[in-house]
């Protein structure tokens, strides 16, 4: 096991600890700052993986943005720390079939299948690459990106004003 | 950048353009005229008409749009037009038409006159969504197409926030479609890990020429079904439908019920047909790659999208609710359709879809005007309405016929033609499923009729008077479904022009 | 082994490992003495008030929401910026179409006032003409003073 290995398993005890956390915490706060530390811990796995760009884009979105706008939703409800958060459990017989059956497929998709995957001989910074690509051939999907953050912004804007009589 | 090639694929694109275009300036003709909003609807108008004949031009103007390298010029581009996606985008662009005039007469959206800009700039948003959905040959381009889509859908289904029901249907709304789009993503991923690609052609001649773990290609399968499952709504993803259809504007619900389904469809046929078809045989039945079974899939859902339908919309007292449960129901028929996987089966949806525009639009349209009036939905309050609003009355019952399929409407057309498919592909007991469906399909749209033309109302039916343009409205509704119940000729030949999926 | 990125993305780890670290070394070698003063919520001296958890006010979320969508534009824009220049007019329209329907968006939120804050309206103090009866007789002693 090299150090680059234990670096991986090390973020992906993070990822996981933390969203257990988060999904068990009984208080909203805690929950959406543990959240904060399983979304740090899928940058380091970008990074690692070398997808520099969108590790970038996983601090600067995920971290930055939506947390913020999530912890933001938490300090707009009326009661924040006497609210009673459901996380007891409930049909845990049909759950753990559930899940087991899942992970099972996911485990064995994982170790059976021949992923397409090709080793990349130098790490160098992916954003070049990408801004070539959406330039080139994804130049549709980046002006389609530019409308839906467009759409998305009147959307917003709109289910968030007040409605003045 | 071979310019060339952008200036190629930026004419093959026009619909889009037009609509994106008009989207900007709906944006900005709100943004100048804050008072007065009176001009937006026609502005609308003005984008659909023009994108309508770009669209219609499209029909034999067929071709691959953004290659996917300058590379290889050769091969098949990220946008596929084709006649296919133009009789998608053409049913889009109708219902859309229809729309415009619904929402000028709803009262609902005219309670929130202020907001029309952002009503049509969403509106815009989605059909500029859906027209990339129907055409959409790359699983990225799938993929932000349908999140333009969605998102619109979300805000509009929660449009007019003077009722609790509009957020309620609006917040479920996006649970669902959030779930199902992370699902869609994850199967995506898997696609793109096994191949490399996420080019929809490219994927089909990787598919054919490699050895793949069908587990793992299954399951990605079935999970890009989910994304696209929710779109059409069928069984086990119709959770939303009821909830969203009662809560939603009905001019919005009746739009989800024609064009987002339509989108949802175009999307589905192109994915099997592009990724997993290697070529057709004579009798234009697909010779489908084995690497997942497509057929069972399909056969499995459709019977149950359309017996869960059926059975639940026997128990409802809210006509939206009804409709909602009806339109379920029909997108199951409709996907047996395409579980026939032959271009027979494909002409069956086509022409099905075109007739179901009109009956289902037009049902929606009578529910809203007798909504306005009496301000209720329940069937309940339907007693003794086919006596006082006798027009309203039998337009609502020819729907309704049509709906349930029988002659001499459209709706008997739409279903025969799916049942000659059914048959010729040797899928009897499919069909006499089928069959069966739509005897209890008779039920519930019956019951309605007998509220409105046997039951005794205990209060006093209200008169529902409809103005002329109204009339000639439900009648330019009501023509194609009666007209094409007896000559269908033109819609069956436009239909089979239409099956022809670039790709092969 | 690592790109570029890999080396800044150290430092940002080392930077969130370090504080609680410290945090947590202190608590274990400082003297832990509580009292009930001592554990109050320190606001200046004065006696702490009501739960620190007030609701905010609902245009703290719209702004954020908005700042949301421009994130996004922006980490789009980082690509864009870097490769424009290889591919000259055309790669310069691509970004400016791009900006310019994020503009309109920007427009748009201006003009329909969702980047306004809202502030309370002041309440001016009504100010009677007679003062009040019972506090005669204190005026006029502050008066003498």
């Amino acid at each position: 096991m090299s150090l680059y290995d234990i670096i991986f398993y090390l973020f992906a005890l993070l990822v996981l600890v933390s969203a257990f956390i988060t999904v068990t915490s009984k208080n909203i706060v805690h929950s959406a700052f543990s959240l904060m530390f399983t979304l740090f811990g899928v940058a380091g796995i970008y990074v690692l993986l070398g997808a520099d760009f969108l590790g970038v884009v996983q601090l600067l979105v995920y971290v930055g943005g939506i947390l913020i706008l999530m912890i933001f939703g938490v300090m707009m409800t009326n009661e924040i720390t006497n609210v009673d958060i459901k996380t007891g459990t409930t049909q845990v017989v049909p759950a753990i079939i559930g899940v087991g059956l899942f992970a099972g497929a996911l485990t064995s998709m994982m170790l059976r299948t021949g992923w397409n995957s090709q080793p990349s001989e130098n790490m160098d910074t992916t954003t070049y690459a990408i801004g070539k690509l959406l330039l080139t051939e994804y130049v549709l999907i980046f002006e389609l990106l530019g409308m839906l953050l467009l759409v998305a912004l009147i959307g917003a804007a709109s289910v968030a004003r007040k409605e003045k009589e | 950048m071979n310019y060339e090639n952008l200036y190629s694929s930026l004419s093959l694109i026009q619909p889009e353009i037009t609509i994106s275009v008009f989207l900007l300036l709906i944006v900005v003709a709100d943004l100048i005229f804050d008072k007065n909003k009176a001009l937006i609807p026609f502005l609308a108008l003005a984008g659909l008409i023009i994108a309508s004949v770009q669209v219609i031009l499209q029909v034999t103007n067929t071709g691959y749009a953004f290659p996917f390298s300058d590379v290889y010029l050769s091969r098949k581009g990220m946008v596929t037009v084709d006649a296919f996606g133009a009789f998608f985008k053409l049913i889009i662009i109708i219902s859309s038409f229809i729309l415009v005039y619904f929402s000028y007469v709803s009262d609902e959206i005219k309670k929130s006159e202020k907001n029309l800009g952002e009503y049509y700039a969403l509106i815009f948003g989605m059909i500029l969504g859906m027209f990339f959905l129907s055409s959409a040959s790359d699983l990225i381009l799938i993929y932000v197409a349908l999140e333009l889509l969605s998102l619109s859908s979300y805000v509009l289904a929660g449009f007019s926030k003077l009722r609790t029901r509009n957020s309620e249907a609006s917040l479920k709304y996006l649970i669902y479609g959030a779930t199902s789009s992370g699902l869609m993503l994850f199967g995506i991923s898997i696609f793109y890990g096994l191949s490399g690609t996420t080019n929809l052609y490219e994927i089909n001649t990787f598919l054919a020429s490699h050895q793949i773990n069908h587990l793992t290609l299954s399951f990605a399968s079935i999970l890009i079904f989910a994304g696209i499952g929710y779109k059409i709504s069928s069984v086990p993803f119709h959770f939303w439908t009821p909830d969203v259809y009662e809560g939603a504007p009905i001019s919005i619900t009746a739009y989800l019920s024609v064009a987002s389904k339509a989108a949802g469809f175009a999307l589905l046929v192109r994915f099997i047909k592009s990724a997993f078809v290697t070529s057709d045989d004579s009798l234009g039945y697909w010779e489908i790659l084995s690497v997942f079974d497509w057929h069972s899939l399909l056969i499995l859902v459709s019977i149950l999208t359309m017996t869960l339908g059926n059975l639940t919309a026997l128990w409802q007292n809210n006509i939206k609710r009804m409709l909602a449960y009806s339109s379920i129901a029909h997108a199951g028929y409709m996907l047996l359709g395409v579980a026939v996987l032959s271009n027979q089966g494909l002409v069956a949806v086509l022409i099905y879809f075109f007739f179901y525009l009109f009956m289902n639009l037009g049902a929606f349209f009578i529910v809203m005007l007798i909504a306005n009036k009496t301000g209720s939905e329940e069937i309940d309050d339907y007693n003794g309405l086919g006596y006082t609003s006798p027009f309203l009355g039998v337009a609502l019952t020819l729907f309704m016929v049509a709906l349930i399929g029988l002659p001499p409407t459209a709706g008997f057309i739409g279903k025969l033609y799916l049942f000659i498919a059914l048959v010729d592909a040797q899928m009897i007991t499919v069909a006499i499923i089928a069959l069966l469906n739509t005897v209890i399909a008779l039920y519930y749209y019956i019951r309605v009729l007998k509220h409105m033309f046997l039951t005794k109302s205990t209060v006093e039916t209200q008169t529902v008077s409809v103005i002329r343009p109204n009339i000639i409205f439900i009648i330019f509704m009501l023509a194609p479904v009666l007209i094409f119940g007896v000559y269908f000729g033109p819609v069956v030949d436009f239909a089979k022009r239409c099956v022809q999926i670039l790709g092969l | 082994m690592l790109t570029e990125f890999g080396k800044i993305f150290i430092f940002i780890l080392l930077a969130v490992v370090f504080v609680p670290l410290i945090v947590y070394v202190a608590k274990f070698i400082r003297p832990a003495r509580p009292t009930k003063e001592k554990l109050k919520i320190y606001e200046c001296g004065e006696n702490p008030e009501g739960s620190p958890w007030i609701k905010f006010n609902i245009r703290f979320y719209v702004i954020a929401l908005i700042f949301l969508i421009f994130d996004v534009e922006v980490v789009l824009l980082f690509p864009w910026a870097l490769t424009y220049q290889d591919f000259g007019f055309y790669g310069f329209m691509v970004g400016i179409i791009f900006l310019l329907i994020l503009g309109l968006g920007m427009a748009y939120e201006w003009r329909k006032g969702d980047l306004e804050w809202e502030r309370p309206k002041p309440i001016p103090p009504i100010l009677d003409d007679e003062p009040p009866a019972e506090n005669e007789e204190l005026k006029e002693e502050s008066l003498t003073i």
